[in-house]
């Protein structure tokens, strides 16, 4: 089995508001102290998952992303984690691609790996919050798409039965291969690189993608993103006192009463 | 192309709060574009019942009835979406955003070629032309988002906008929509209604109690029932909570989780992770409970107990117990 994880370096996401920056041209936010960049925590899923059905049905993980030569870290993270190969799409022409646009790249380096069986992608990623490029990828790979999935129950050579998370309930499906999934944090805990993985990603070479290696020319987006607002709060809670932790428990009860919600 | 079509979501007979919220965007921003607003509903059976809650301003009220639509399938909705589109010629169309439509519609956009924006709280329309209003980095940036080409097809967050007022304006017309099929290379095989809803639930809750890493899971975790049930409250909890597998998912508030607009949220151990917060942006009184003076919540509660939920809780929840006599 051949899978594909695609995945996407972003700013940390426990970075609060307070510590996020806009550039300059108000279409990037950074984070004003620098702090490193991490692994999508959803793609992050999807890895563990795929070499999880490697473990099972032997075969092949490659681990791809679309990003500037920084996202190499991730891919090397990807390897230390025990993907087999790992590719970067990497061109200037790409800095500012909107959803339809990073599908349409990531849909023509699958295509360069040849016969795939799963694609594995995050269900959104934390910076974007976007949640569609996976819809857009599977359209233009003609592949059935179910997100987010919460389990794989079953997994054979032709098909694969889920579980995908509603509202108010999981559907439970049979997918046929190939096919794209969009991968959920409850399905399972990624595990860190190993010291082992660590050595192998240092020696692994890792190819770089650019337009003219996918034969990919301008793309004309569907979204243009025009101005970012962070959200900083400024409020302060009324702090509720007492001489110990159990008088403020029975004031905040006083209080909540007095404004009629108890 | 011009007009904005919303199309409407169901919970048994009746069209969801959110569809009403959804047609009060659409209303919005009919009077900045100057274009009608029309609806539509898919659904099994009669949804007459459903059309006469939904019918708020419309020019027209398009009916999609099929006993196959009584298990949803992405597809079904695709096609059933294709053909009001090709009838309507809308410009916009506006989803309320719900598991569903963060589902189906991308794979409507795919299918039509449109800009597609999800989860926002407005749409405006500016020298650009229409631009969403969509929160990123789990609600810490807000960008706006200029949607290219028609029809632009938009989903609208819960709780954002006020439910707009039933008129019985358009009259209602039925749409054949032959073709209906799930995808036949997904196949569905059941429903799995959650085990151990506690008849409760989240989005409706008056009262939530909602516990996070900081009570430490499963040991301390009677003092969250315990006040629930002081309370008559909601159990409610943050992601680390289910990552630790300590409750379900159907309990998690959140952008990842539900978005919830209770009148009193209590967050006990909880740090205020901008996703978190997601959440909770139309709860009405927000309380938090963290030893942590510094703690991100403070910002956004309230009223703060900075302590030991071990120590504040009991006494709080005896004291609750006392009023209630
Ligand atoms: C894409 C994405 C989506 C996400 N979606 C969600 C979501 O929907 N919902 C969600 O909740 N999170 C979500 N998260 C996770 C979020 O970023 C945080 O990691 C999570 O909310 C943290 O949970 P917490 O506040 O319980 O834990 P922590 O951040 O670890 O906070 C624990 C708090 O408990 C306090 N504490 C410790 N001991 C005590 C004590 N004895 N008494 C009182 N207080 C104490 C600490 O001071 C601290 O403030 C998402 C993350 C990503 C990347």
């Amino acid at each position: 089995m051949h899978i594909v994880v695609t995945v996407k370096q972003v700013m940390d996401p426990i970075i609060p508001p307070s510590h996020m920056a806009v550039d300059a041209s108000r279409k990037q936010v950074v984070s004003a102290s620098g702090a490193p960049a991490v692994m999508n925590g959803y793609d992050a899923n999807g890895l563990e998952e795929a070499l999880r059905l490697k473990q099972v049905h032997g075969g092949k993980v490659t681990a791809i992303t679309l990003g500037n030569e920084s996202a190499r870290n991730t891919l090397k993270r990807a390897v230390a984690m025990g993907a087999d190969t790992a590719a970067l799409l990497c061109d200037p022409q790409w800095q500012t691609l909107d959803s339809f646009g990073i599908a349409t790249v990531l849909a023509a380096g699958i295509r360069k790996i040849g016969k795939v069986d799963l694609v594995l992608c995050g269900r959104q990623a934390s910076d974007s919050d976007g949640g569609q490029v996976l819809y857009w990828l599977a359209q233009l790979l003609d592949l059935p798409v179910v997100s987010p999935i919460i389990k794989i129950e079953e997994s054979g050579a032709d098909a694969l039965v889920v579980h995908q998370l509603m509202d108010e309930e999981c559907q439970r499906l049979r997918v046929e291969l190939p096919a794209l999934l969009g991968i959920s944090s409850e399905i399972n805990e990624p595990r860190l690189p190993s010291p082992k993985g660590a050595v192998i990603a240092t020696r692994t070479m890792i190819p770089v993608w650019n337009a003219s290696t996918l034969n990919v020319g301008q793309v004309a987006g569907k979204v243009t993103i025009k101005a970012l607002d962070i959200q900083v709060r400024t409020g302060q809670a009324e702090i509720i006192e007492g001489a110990d932790g159990a008088a403020r428990g029975r004031a905040l009860a006083d209080k909540l009463h007095q404004l009629g919600l108890l | 192309m011009t007009g904005i079509l919303v199309i409407g979501e169901m919970a048994g007979n009746a069209v969801t709060k959110q569809t009403l919220e959804t047609v009060a965007a659409a209303l919005q921003l009919s009077v900045e574009l100057k274009q009608p607003v029309s609806g539509a509903l898919f659904g099994a059976g009669d949804l007459a019942g459903a059309a006469a809650q939904f019918n708020c301003g419309f020019s027209t009220l398009l009916l999609v009835e099929s006993e196959r639509l009584e298990q949803y399938s992405a597809q079904q909705s695709v096609t059933a979406a294709l053909a009001v589109i090709a009838k309507l010629q809308p410009s916009v169309l506006l989803l309320p955003h719900s598991a569903r439509t963060r589902d189906w519609a991308p794979q409507l956009a795919a299918k039509l070629g449109s800009g597609l924006v999800l989860d926002c709280v407005n749409v405006v329309v500016g020298e650009d032309g229409l631009a969403a209003v969509k929160p990123m980095y789990g609600g810490g940036v807000w960008g706006q988002h200029v949607v290219h080409g028609e029809p632009a097809i938009i989903t609208v967050r819960a709780g954002v906008f006020d439910c707009a007022k039933p008129d019985a304006g358009a009259s209602i017309e039925r749409l054949e929509v032959p073709n209906l099929a799930p995808n036949p290379r997904i196949e569905h095989l059941e429903t799995i209604v959650n085990e151990g809803t506690d008849g409760q639930q989240l989005k409706d809750a008056k009262t939530i109690i909602s516990g996070g890493r900081g009570t430490g899971g499963q040991e301390n975790w009677h003092l969250i029932e315990e006040a629930a049930a002081a309370t008559g409250g909601a159990i409610g909890c943050s992601r680390a909570i289910v990552d630790m597998g300590w409750l379900r998912w159907n309990h998690q508030v959140g952008l990842s989780g539900t978005i919830v607009a209770p009148e009193l949220y209590i967050a006990v151990g909880i740090s205020g992770a901008v996703q978190h917060l997601a959440g909770i942006s139309n709860a009405k009184t927000v309380v938090a409970i963290n030893n942590d003076p510094d703690a991100e919540i403070f910002k956004r509660a309230d009223y703060g107990v900075i302590g030991d939920f071990k120590e504040v809780l009991p006494a709080f929840i005896e004291h609750v117990k006392g009023y209630a006599k």
